[in-house]
Parts: structure tokens; sequence; C-alpha cells
């Protein structure tokens, strides 16, 4: 057990490695701008270079890289150069995440809790109205845009619940609406997949066994079936977490949250590379912590990780 | 101690029945099709007997038995016939409670293939408790006791310790053992293996078979045992039951069906025994395939397939005729104005040492 959580973590530190690699290498290929304060319109060629120059991006792509690490492993994600000239883009970051970090949370529960719950009756009533009703909502959430259902479902929460069109952090009623919509798609995959996880272990010749013995349906339900199909469920939660994440981008700038996600459009809307890298960077560490955690998560459910076993051993 | 064929059929005469099956029909709906994969069979079962039932593959055997304790797949279900059980008809059984009074209680099931018949993901001590709690009232530590003297009976060593691993820390061997101690665990009186030793070694489904003999004797257990494996049934049965095409074409004394088999089936079941082939001569098989269920069988279902047949025999079903109180046999060729058929010369040697001399080992 202890050899798998070390052996995860590594690849997890691993991972987060070859992703700053990969975003800094993305990040020179920004358009130049990107780098200049607001003032790049009337610097003259020379002005620029020498810019660069100071900046460090004229070196050789190695040299950079280097800096870039050493940069990070100081805590030290640059400064601005657009959105607040020469602000540590840590300063403009840190007061933005408790909002996405909360309205996440919020979302990512909801689309849990109630994705699971509904792929739970989905599989318990199989082919009968509710699991049509509920395979009818993920086709829906599917096949429909995120932005329109975004949309319908400000503009519609408005005009027939009343609840308030933008966010404000003093008024919890204005969260309902982005909660929400962040967790419609995670709702609807996550209740996909444990319908689909739960089947799959009803047609188990084990569930056969347990029949034979007496168990009530709903004993097996919950004790076999449930708690088996849950292992595959832990393995997505990261998934979940990407989305949530990806909604937030699209939501927070709907309802003006002053969250990270709006954060980064506005970021990418105005060219400022330091910015957005750090950003990125931020929003890359947090899904490989996710990825993590649904390791940590799955060997504390799987005993056939949790004691070391090899695959097809008797 | 050895007895012979009379002294057992006068032993029968006095056995009370503890299950009765009558005309049974089972039929599954299938992509809008329907197949009758049980047709109208008949079987008694006999307190404290073993049962073997025999018969190749699709001839309707772990539907049958599935009937018994309600365990048919959803597309299925008992179109007509009876299943007594203590004066109740289990045919007639909708519900899940009602069930719940027969599952494990009654009649309990050892399955085919062990390797999937226990739940990867919990330990195998509860998957045992589970049937402890449900059928013998225990909780907590005494359950856990109970477990562990289960766990020893069906010889695995260290109960403690085995009671908190997982299916995956043991072998198929063990594991048909888990299987066997969960079924002994609902204290059940009749105990029907499906097939329990097919998916092992050989070395291994001795032991098995070894098990579940002595557990029949502890147990005080009726056994239903399904098997290919006639070397088994000779193992282990009391009295056996021929299949074919969803009936029981045939149905007696061990002795009497492997010294002197009546319906053809049976004949050319037991022709095909590598170990009855006549020197010099090719080994026998039987020829064709099995009926389509989804079709109405005229006459008698291995009628095609028979190199004897009779003209009759596609033209109407056979009755059971009686060959002796204990052996009966659905075929027109223990109808008294029946022609004498040449037998298969390896039934002929049989035969010729069938006789009241004939003795079975008890
Ligand atoms: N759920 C089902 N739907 C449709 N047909 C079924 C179903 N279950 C069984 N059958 C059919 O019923 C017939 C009898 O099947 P059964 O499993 O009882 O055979 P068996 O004698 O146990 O064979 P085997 O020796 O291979 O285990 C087969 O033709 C099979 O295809
Ligand atoms: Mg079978």
């Amino acid at each position: 057990m202890l050899r798998y959580i070390v052996q995860r973590f590594f690849q997890s530190l691993l991972t987060l490695f070859v992703v700053v690699t990969v975003v800094f290498i993305l990040m020179r290929f920004m358009p130049i701008e990107g780098f200049f304060g607001p003032n790049y319109d009337k610097l003259d060629p020379e002005q620029q270079q020498a810019i660069l120059r100071s900046m460090g991006l004229l070196d050789p792509l190695h040299i950079q890289l280097k800096n870039f690490y050493l940069q990070l492993l100081r805590g030290d994600l640059g400064t601005s150069t657009i959105f607040r000239p020469n602000v540590p883009v840590w300063e403009i970051i840190a007061p933005k995440i408790p909002y996405s970090l909360f309205l996440g949370w919020a979302s990512l529960t909801l689309s849990i809790t109630i994705g699971f719950t509904l792929g739970v009756f989905m599989a318990r009533y199989k082919s009968t109205f509710l699991d049509r009703l509920g395979t009818l909502y993920i086709v829906i959430i599917n096949a429909v845009p995120s932005a329109v259902y975004y949309l319908f479902l400000q503009l519609y929460g408005k005009d027939l619940l009343n609840l308030p069109m933008l966010f404000d952090p003093d008024n919890p009623k204005s969260w309902i609406l982005p909660i929400i919509s962040m967790a419609l798609g995670g709702i609807a995959g996550n209740a996909m997949w444990m319908r689909r996880y739960m089947v799959d272990e009803l047609n188990k010749d084990y569930i056969r066994l347990a029949r034979a013995k007496g168990m009530r349906n709903s004993a097996i339900m919950f004790k076999h079936v449930m708690r088996n199909a849950m292992i595959p469920m832990v393995h997505g939660i990261p998934t979940s977490i990407l989305l949530v994440m990806v909604g937030s981008l699209y939501i927070e700038s709907l309802y003006s949250i002053p969250g990270m996600g709006g954060l980064l459009i506005q970021a990418i809307q105005r060219q400022d590379t330091p910015l957005v890298q750090a950003l990125v960077l931020i929003f890359s560490a947090f899904s490989i912590f996710g990825l993590f955690m649904g390791d940590l998560l799955m060997a504390a459910l799987d005993p056939r990780i949790k004691l070391g076993a090899k695959e097809g051993s008797r | 101690m050895a007895k012979t064929v009379e002294e057992l059929r006068a032993e029968y005469a006095t056995k009370e029945k503890i299950l009765e099956v009558k005309d049974l029909v089972i039929k599954f709906s299938l992509r809008g099709d329907v197949l009758t994969a049980i047709r109208e069979a008949s079987l008694d079962l006999y307190k404290g007997e073993s049962l073997c039932i025999v018969g190749e593959s699709g001839s309707g055997k772990s539907v049958l038995t599935k009937s018994f304790m309600g365990m048919l797949d959803a597309n299925g279900w008992v179109e007509s016939g009876s299943i007594l059980y203590e004066g109740q008809d289990l045919a007639k059984y909708k519900t899940e409670r009602e069930w719940l009074r027969i599952r494990g209680k009654e009649i309990a099931m050892v399955f085919q293939d062990p390797m999937t018949a226990l739940n990867p993901l919990r330990t195998v001590g509860r998957q045992i408790q589970e049937a402890v709690e449900l059928h013998q009232g225990l909780r907590g530590r005494p359950a856990k006791e109970a477990v562990y003297e289960l766990l020893e009976q069906v010889g695995i060593d260290d109960p403690v310790r085995r009671y908190k691993q997982y299916p995956f820390e043991f072998s198929g061997g063990m594991r048909q053992r888990v299987v066997i101690a969960i079924a002994l665990a609902c204290k059940p009186k009749i105990l029907i293996c499906d097939e329990p030793t097919t998916a092992l070694d050989v070395s291994i489904q001795a032991q098995i078979l070894e098990l579940l003999t002595q557990m029949q004797k502890a147990y005080n257990l009726t056994l239903i045992y399904i098997t290919h494996d006639l070397g088994v049934v000779a193992h282990v049965a009391d009295r056996v039951a021929v299949m074919y095409a969803g009936e029981i074409v045939e149905v007696g004394l061990a002795e009497e069906i492997f010294y002197n088999p009546k319906h053809p089936y049976t004949i050319n079941l037991l022709s095909s025994l590598p170990q009855l082939g006549v020197k010099g001569q090719d080994l026998f098989a039987i020829r064709g395939t099995p009926p389509s269920l989804f079709k109405e069988i005229q006459g008698d279902a291995f009628a095609p397939r028979n190199p004897m047949a009779l003209k009759i025999d596609f033209l109407h079903r056979p009755p059971y005729f009686e060959v002796s109180p204990t052996h009966k046999a659905k075929t027109w060729l223990l109808d008294p104005r029946a022609p004498k058929v040449e037998l298969p010369e390896a039934i002929r040697l049989l035969q010729s040492k069938w006789g009241d001399d004939v003795v079975a080992d008890a």
C-alpha cells in the first residue's frame, strides 16, 4: 500500500514537471506582445529587444527553461504585464482562489452526490420510467452545448425563480445558479457511469451466489453492487474535477464571479502572458492533485491494490 | 457395505419425497421469440439421496434446478406444471418475499466457476458471515465464530487469518470450498451442485467431491448433482436422471442406468464412454445436434439422431414406461408392441453383467 502511494506520488510529481515544461513551451508560441506592458505600440524595435533581453527571453531556450524552473521553485510566478502591470501575478490570483475553490467544491459535491444517487436509482430501477427519464437528461446534457444550457438556466432562473443573474458574495441566493450550472454536466456523467458500472456488476456471477444464499435484492444492491461500482467511479472523480474547472471558465465570466476562471479568460483576452502562464499552471496542479487523490481513494477501497496483488494471482 | 439392487429398491420404497416436480414447462423469451427450455419434465427427489442429473449441454439441467430457487433469468418463466416442496407449490411463487423463504434456508446452490462466484471486493469471511447472519440468526462475535468453524469444516486451515482474506488470495479449489461453506452456512435441506468441479484441476476435483459427500453426511443433505462426467456420477449417485432437450427421458438407480439403460439417448450416451469402448472398434459418438427449442417438437425429441428410431418415435411423444419401481424411461422401445432392436455391442456387454448379482457400493 505504502509503496503504491509513494509510487503514485512520484508519478504525480513527474506529471507536474512535464506539464510545467509543456506550458512553458506553449507560452513561447504566444504572440510576443504578451510580454510587454500597455505601451507596446509606443516602443521602437530596439526598446522592445532591450525589454525582452532584460526578461531573459532572448537567452537560449534551455537556459530560459532552467531559469523558469528555478523561479517556480522559489515560488515566484512572475509579474503581470498588462492586466495590472508589474504587480506580482500571485497577488492578483490569490484573492480569487477562495471564490473558485468554494464554487468548484460546491458543484463538485453536488455532481457527485446527486450524480451517484441518480445512477444508483437508474440501475436499481433499470428499464423503468425513472431510468428512461435519467437517460433523457443525460442525453440532453451531452447533446446540447453547455454554453446554451448555461444561458438558458441563467435566464429562466431569473424569470421563473427570481434568482439573481449575477454573483454577489454577500447574497447566497446568487450562488445557486452558477453552482447548479457547473454541476449539471458532472451529474450527467456520474449518473451515466454509475448506472453502467452497477449494471455491469449486476450481471456478474457473484450476484447469483448472493441471491442463492437468500440475500434480499436491496441488500445485494447496497452491500455488493454499489460498493463494487464505487471503485471505478472513484477513478472518475479527477475527471469530474476537470469538468468543473472547465465549466468554471465560462460560468465565472457569465455570472461575473471574481474567480480564477474569469480571470484566465480576461488574461487571455488581454494577452498577459505571465498571468496566463501562472493560471494554467495552477489549474494543472489542481488536476494532478485530483488525479493523485483519486488514486489514493482507489487504494483505500480496492483490496487488490491495498494488498499489492498481482493481476491474475490465484 | 454393498447392497444389492433389490435392497436399494426396497429402501427407496420407504423413502420420503422431499421435492416433486410435475410436468414442468419453462420458457424464455429471446428477441421476440419464445423458446421452451424445459418440456414437461417430471422428477422426484427423495430425502437424503444423491441424485445426479446428466445430459448434454443445453439440455436444461441448470434451468431446471434454478427454477427450484426462483433464480431463472429475468426473461424466463414457469409456463405450467408444479414444483411441490413441503406442501407448497414453488412454481406459483412470484415475489422475492416468497422466494426468500426458500433460498438458502431450504435449498442452496454451489456453482460451476468458483473464480467468479465470490465478490472480489469483500473478504471471504464476510461473505460467509452474510449467510450465517441470514440463516442462523447470529450476529457479531458468535457469527464470526460460526464462520471460523465452517471454514475449518470445509478444510480451510488457519480460519482466523483466512477470514480476513479476499477471494484473490485463494486458489480455485479453496474458493470452491468457500462457496460450499456459504451453502452450508445457510443450513439448507437440499444442496444443488451445478457442475461444481468442472472448472477445477482433476486432482482438486476429487477433493471437492470428497468434501461434498462428507458434508452431505454431516448435514443430512439431499444432493442434486449436475455433471457431464459419468465417472463422477458413478462415484456419487444413488440415482441418475438423464435429460434430453428439456425432458427427463430416463431416471433410475445408478446401477439401473449404467447396466440396463433403456432410452436410446442413455444408450448412446453410455456407448460414447471411452471406458466402455470395445477394443478394435471406433469410439462411438452421438451424431447430429439437439433439436431447436424454438420449435414444437413432434414425437420423441431424440428420434432424428437415433439410428434405431421407430416410426412412432417421429409421430407421438412416448410416455414413461416403468422398468422397475425405481426405473422408468420415456421411450416407445419399452412398449410391449415394440420390435426388438439391436443394441450396440458395448451396451450388450454391460447388460450381460446386469442381474441381481450386481451390487452397489454404499
Ligand atoms: N436466459 C435465457 N434466455 C434464453 N434461453 C436460455 C436462457 N437460459 C437458458 N436458456 C436456454 O435453455 C436451454 C437449457 O440451458 P441450460 O443452461 O439449462 O443447459 P445445461 O443443461 O445446464 O447446459 P450446460 O451443460 O452447458 O450447463 C439452453 O438451450 C439455453 O440456451
Ligand atoms: Mg448448466
